[in-house]
């Protein structure tokens, strides 16, 4: 089957096209940020004849876009149906200011104005009792109004409903006829919180419409070809159909860089590697995931819009959405980073980072302020050429836009130092905060600037192996050829978990068909807890799953309690297997010998280094460091005490020897 | 040679991760749900060198109480062995009050103590009269629940039980609190590893240099930022609720000097024998917020930094008081207004950069009972926040908290599964900010029914005097709090109260707006 997979990055919309015989070709095309659309049709059409692709498969930065206002778009008119007395919730949110020291602290505008929020006289208790019901009456009223004032999409979200969806779904009945678009909050996220549960359900209304009409417009424009299946990657690093996708948007935040993860689990599953840290620094931002025997991990909480705290979100600081989301702690840490000095004359790196315009120094686009990758380029990490030539950087205007700061040499070194701390700590928070230790696993490094970064990462954590994919630069791209179909589905409080995961399971059978594969979790505490430790299931025996608790309880915290032990929610995803693309092999006999030499600084001082073209590497060649490999999409430092091996899957790995 | 600012940056990280190991191993929902607790790091001499940002309220707390905690355990001969952890919630030494309880542990290298680490977390109740020991009518510090000593709770790795017994014995919901100590000590675990890692990888004296540099580079932001502030005596008046009636009027008295800020109470009120004194640890806390809220460049908050505040506090009074004065108070209500009183001496000397008051109460609500239903004890803490002050450039923000508490609410559905309580409504309390060229945030509105025989007492200020507006902005609207009986009887309540309801009796608070900025047009 030919099968093109396309990543609408920031700057570049990246397409990885696969024919039958399961040859790769790679096209990278500018994104139009207005209507990314446009870059996904360019791209398609562009990789092959329109006619051949038989399937297309999509990371879209759509959702996120549109709500930071990054998108040209009007958002559509939302309002809110909520239990009488309450209709402030969302504005209230958790009361908290996202920051303490600051006098002009700001929180974020809720997406719906109180006169679109509108209170209906019920009421359901925290075990379920529905103590008063709907009233149709009222809701036509509101309906009513609701046409009047032009909302397009509703948000329908009672106290307790996670505990008893009946008043939500009468509404929703009610209202269906004459609204297209009608998010109820049991079903987008069956849980207690209800600030949490009501942001997600408006979040979910709000990208509806927005969802729907892109999806259209791209559907349209393929129109010409045998209507290729369509599927798009959610947050939670699966692959979800467009009718998915259009009923629970929220799942699409982070479809990119879940693909990106998705890749380095994919490919370390190919490797025989069980745990592995996704480390993916771009321009911007780096982030890390964690892979752990061979599964994601997956979180069930994000702030869309936060501000990021040293690789967490400020809690307050955005718009919190309850789904699942693979785990990625994020900094600002990319090659667009920039270098700067307090007033105190402290070196700092970040957060803020220059963007595609002006780009670093190098570029010679007219930026002054030195960037982490103008540090690499001083130092002689980072050649003159990127991209086979296509980009030209000009080290004179990193070292003049460095000097401001002191000595270009030392403030290269010291900042990539504290840049790569910084990004230690991003890793740290996906493995310490459960109690694992970093340095027994591998990192896979992508992202245009991961490999070149990644041994420093990985001293500073203690990690003894790197893994260098093919296509650095484009792995999220090729995360989307790995993936397979998942859907999710989730109950609060299961009473018999056997029952619930049965009606659950039955509940996606009926949206996917056949599936190839259930995986159930429990999220499990100690009663009283506020946060809870996931455990897969592998039996229905309550004392079993409160052995296994107990167990990851003292390995994560250093102790147990003699209290009971809740069960909170059982989850289920679905696993519908797609047939994976070859990665392909290096070639058996290739050049052994470095290309050229490069004054750079590895570690502390000025030596020769050889620099090595990695699409001649050999299979089985290994190179001592210090040694440099370049590459179309990304260029990977090997620094001395290391050995870089070029492995099967077109893989590079690194090692301490 | 290591640069400092690396030693610096991972001493703060972690900090951050015991912060993160506590409230996620926790049971109290004042810690896992509202975030109520700190950590830090400090060096061998008791100097904060790292520090979470959480609460500030126990921020500037932990500068005073360290050290005043390290002396008492030399006074005492208390010696400490790799594996010790001291525990104490005595507030005339680790300075807030009794609910919050601190866990200190060294940090040894080799033969030698090089650093501490250390963190505060807020029980939900540590004994005495009250549900959640948080008292209005305490006339002394033996009223407001179970005073500990510093004492080893932790003694060579192993938790010992006899303390901790003592303890579990005197409060009333005992399996939380045992999660929440174990709690604690998780994360000083956690913070001694980290820093041992640190210290095999970069070598003792770079670590310890690191510290040296990291407080002198804080110092150093601090002093350039205050001494482009004009010089000179600045001066405010505010008024606190002491009691069911009366007001008491503070006075502030700021100095801007060269390289320090000296403050000063003048005619401070003596101490009372009612739960608002604030003990020299909250008071410094409350003073240097407002300092380093107004300044405009990041600087990390260490002993360098603490260091340009010269406080001088007359002992014996309010805002400095001895035992056995009662201190629950202090820590909740006093802060505020003495935070409201700095900010108001500063709003004369840089008024670009200082707000209007914000709603100035914690609005302390303590419940408790024994729920029928459940058949089991219940206490339930919960601050509710007001209406920020409007700034010289925009509006202040409705629904949040202000000055020296930043915690979270406990959300509904989780009161409601957890406590026999009902909630009517939870909305924004429109029109009470302040009028002005911009307006005060709005307050709050959160009301309830009980839905059995429940204990209820109310702490808060701002019931009789208002949340001041600056430049010709008008004042916010004051607190109140109703309670309708089931038998409709209205009672309209004072700022400090406990009562008995009956199943069916609603609570209906309002909280503060924020003061206005400038003339309205």
């Amino acid at each position: 089957m030919s099968t093109i997979a396309v990543d609408v990055g920031g700057t570049f919309t990246d397409a990885i096209y696969i024919d039958n015989e399961g040859k790769l070709r790679i096209t990278k095309v500018p994104t139009t940020p207005l209507n990314p659309a446009l870059g996904v049709i360019d791209s398609i059409k562009k990789s092959k004849g329109l006619n051949e692709v038989e399937e297309v498969l999509h990371a879209t930065t759509i959702a996120t876009n549109s709500i930071l206002g990054q998108i040209n778009l009007e958002l559509p008119r939302v309002a809110l149906i909520t239990t009488k007395g309450f209709k402030d919730i969302i504005e209230i949110g958790r009361q908290n200011r996202p920051k303490l020291y600051d006098a002009f602290f700001t929180k974020p505008r809720p997406f719906v104005p109180r006169e679109l929020r509108y209170e209906v006289n019920e009421r359901t208790t925290y075990e379920g009792k529905v103590l008063k019901g709907i009233d149709e009456d009222e809701i036509n009223d509101i309906a009513n109004d609701m046409v009047k004032k032009g909302v397009v999409s509703i948000a329908v979200s009672f106290l307790n409903s996670y505990a008893n969806d009946e008043n939500e779904r009468k509404v929703k009945e009610l209202l269906q006829d004459r609204f297209s678009f009608i998010t109820i909050s049991s079903d987008v996220s069956p849980e207690p919180r209800e600030y949490e549960r009501t942001s997600t359900a408006i979040i979910n209304a709000l990208l509806q419409p927005i969802v729907s009409s892109y999806i259209s417009s791209l559907a349209s424009s393929l129109s010409g070809l045998r209507s290729p299946r369509f599927s798009i990657m959610s947050s939670a690093g699966g692959l979800i159909s467009l009718e998915e996708a259009i009923e629970r948007p929220v799942q699409l935040i982070e479809s990119g860089p879940a693909a990106g993860a998705i890749a380095a689990l994919e490919l370390s599953k190919l490797l025989g590697i069980k745990n592995v840290i996704g480390f993916d620094m771009g321009g911007t931002t780096a982030k890390a995931s964690s892979i752990i025997n061979n599964e994601i991990e997956i979180v069930d909480e994000y702030e869309v819009g936060g501000e990021s705290h040293h690789g967490r979100i400020v809690k307050g600081s955005g718009y919190p959405i309850r789904f699942p989301f693979i785990d990625l702690a994020e900094v600002s840490a990319g090659g667009g980073t920039i270098i700067w000095r307090d007033k105190a004359g402290g070196l700092n790196v970040g957060p803020i980072s220059v963007g595609a315009e002006p780009g670093p120094a190098s570029y010679g686009r007219g930026g002054d302020k030195p960037t982490i990758t103008d540090a690499n380029l001083a130092i002689g990490r980072l050649g003159e050429n990127l991209a086979g030539g296509q980009i030209k950087l000009r080290k004179d205007l990193a070292i003049s836009a460095l000097k401001a700061l002191g000595e270009p040499t030392e403030v290269s070194l010291q900042a990539l130092e504290l840049i790569n701390l910084e990004m230690a700590r991003a890793v740290r928070l996906v493995t310490v905060e459960r109690g694992l230790d970093p340095s027994s696993f591998t990192i896979m490094a992508f992202g245009g600037a991961g490999p070149m970064h990644a041994a420093y990462l990985a001293e500073e954590i203690g990690v003894k192996s790197i893994v260098i994919p093919p296509e650095p630069g484009l792995f999220s791209a090729l995360g989307l050829l790995l993936a397979d179909s998942r859907f999710e589905a989730r109950k609060a409080f299961p009473k018999d978990l056997e029952q619930a995961f049965s009606e659950l399971e039955a509940k996606l059978r009926e949206k996917l068909g056949d599936v190839d594969e259930f995986l159930r979790y429990v999220d499990v505490r100690y009663e009283g807890q506020g946060y809870e430790l996931r455990l897969q299931v592998t039996s229905f025996d309550r004392h079993e799953i409160e052995k296994e608790f107990e167990e990851l309880h003292k390995r994560t915290y250093g102790f147990t309690l003699s209290i009971p032990i809740e069960v909170v929610s059982a989850r289920v995803f679905a696993i519908k297997k797609r047939k994976k693309v070859g990665l392909g092999e290096a070639r058996e006999n290739g050049v052994k010998s470095p290309s050229g030499y490069r004054e750079a600084i590895i570690r502390d001082h000025w030596e020769e280094v050889p620099i090595y073209g990695r699409e001649g590497l050999p299979k089985g060649f290994s190179i001592k460091g210090p040694a440099i490999i370049e590459e179309y999409s990304s260029t990977t430092v090997v620094p001395d005490g290391w050995t870089a091996s070029v492995i099967s899957m077109r893989s590079i790995i690194i090692e301490r020897c | 040679m290591v640069p400092w600012e690396i030693i610096s940056k991972a001493s703060s990280f972690i900090a951050e991760e015991m912060g993160v190991a506590l409230r996620r191993s926790s049971l109290s929902p004042n810690i896992k749900e509202r975030s109520d607790h700190s950590c830090a790091i400090a060096d061998s001499n008791g100097n904060i060198v790292a520090q979470a940002e959480h609460i500030p309220v126990h921020l500037g707390s932990l500068r005073v109480g360290v050290k005043l905690l390290l002396k008492e355990i030399e006074k005492e001969g208390i010696g400490l062995n790799e594996g010790d952890m001291i525990v104490s919630n005595d507030p005339y030494i680790t300075g807030t009050h009794l609910n919050d309880v601190t866990l200190l542990s060294p940090i040894y290298h080799g033969d030698n103590i090089i650093g501490y680490v250390v963190n505060k977390a807020h029980h939900i109740d540590i004994g005495g009269p009250s549900y959640g020991s948080i008292n209005p009518f305490a006339t002394s510090i033996y009223e407001e629940g179970l005073i500990i000593p510093p004492l080893k709770l932790v003694e060579k790795g192993n938790i010992r039980r006899d303390i901790l017994s003592i303890i579990l014995s005197n409060v009333k919901v005992p399996r939380i609190s045992d999660g929440d100590f174990k709690a604690q000590i998780a994360a000083n675990i956690a913070g001694i590893r980290r820093v041992r890692e640190l210290i095999s990888k970069y070598g003792i004296k770079d670590v310890l240099d690191g510290w040296k540099s990291s407080i002198a580079h804080a110092f150093k932001l601090a002093v350039d930022e205050i001494n482009k502030w004009p010089e000179g005596t600045y001066f405010s008046e505010d008024y606190l609720e002491v009691g069911q009636h009366e007001l008491v009027k503070l006075k502030g008295k700021v100095t801007i000097a060269k390289n320090k800020i000296l403050v000063e109470f003048p005619n401070a009120p003596k101490q009372v024998e009612m739960p608002f004194n604030a003990v020299l640890g909250v008071t410094f806390s409350a003073v240097s917020f407002p300092i380093r809220s107004v300044m405009r460049v990041e600087i990390p908050v260490n002993e360098g930094f603490y260091s340009i505040i010269d406080l001088r506090a007359e002992s014996g009074t309010i805002i400095n008081p001895v035992p056995p004065a009662p201190v629950s108070g202090g820590n909740l209500e006093t802060s505020q207004r003495i935070a409201d009183l700095i900010f108001l001496a500063l709003s004369k000397a840089i008024p670009s950069r200082v707000p209007a008051a914000g709603s100035g109460t914690m609005m302390n609500v303590m419940m408790g009972g024994f729920d029928e239903k459940k058949g089991q004890r219940w206490a339930y803490y919960e601050t509710i926040g007001g209406g920020s002050g409007a700034r010289p450039n925009s509006d202040g923000i409705s629904g949040v908290h202000v000055n020296m508490t930043n915690t979270m609410n406990t959300p509904i559905e989780v009161a409601e599964a957890t406590y026999p309580i009902m909630f009517t409504s939870y909305t924004i309390r429109e029109g009470s900010g302040g009028n002005g060229r911009y307006r005060g945030g709005d307050g709050m509105v959160r009301s309830f029914k009980v839905l059995s025989k429940t204990r209820i007492s109310i702490m808060a200020s701002r019931f009789l005097s208002s949340p001041w507006g600056v430049g010709g902005g008008r004042e916010g609207k004051k607190a109140r709090v109703v309670i309708r009986k089931a038998n409709g009887e209205v009672i309209s309540i004072n700022p400090l109260m406990s009562m008995v309801l009956e199943e069916g009796d609603e609570v209906i608070i309002e909280t503060p707006g924020g003061g206005g900025y400038g003339e309205p047009e």
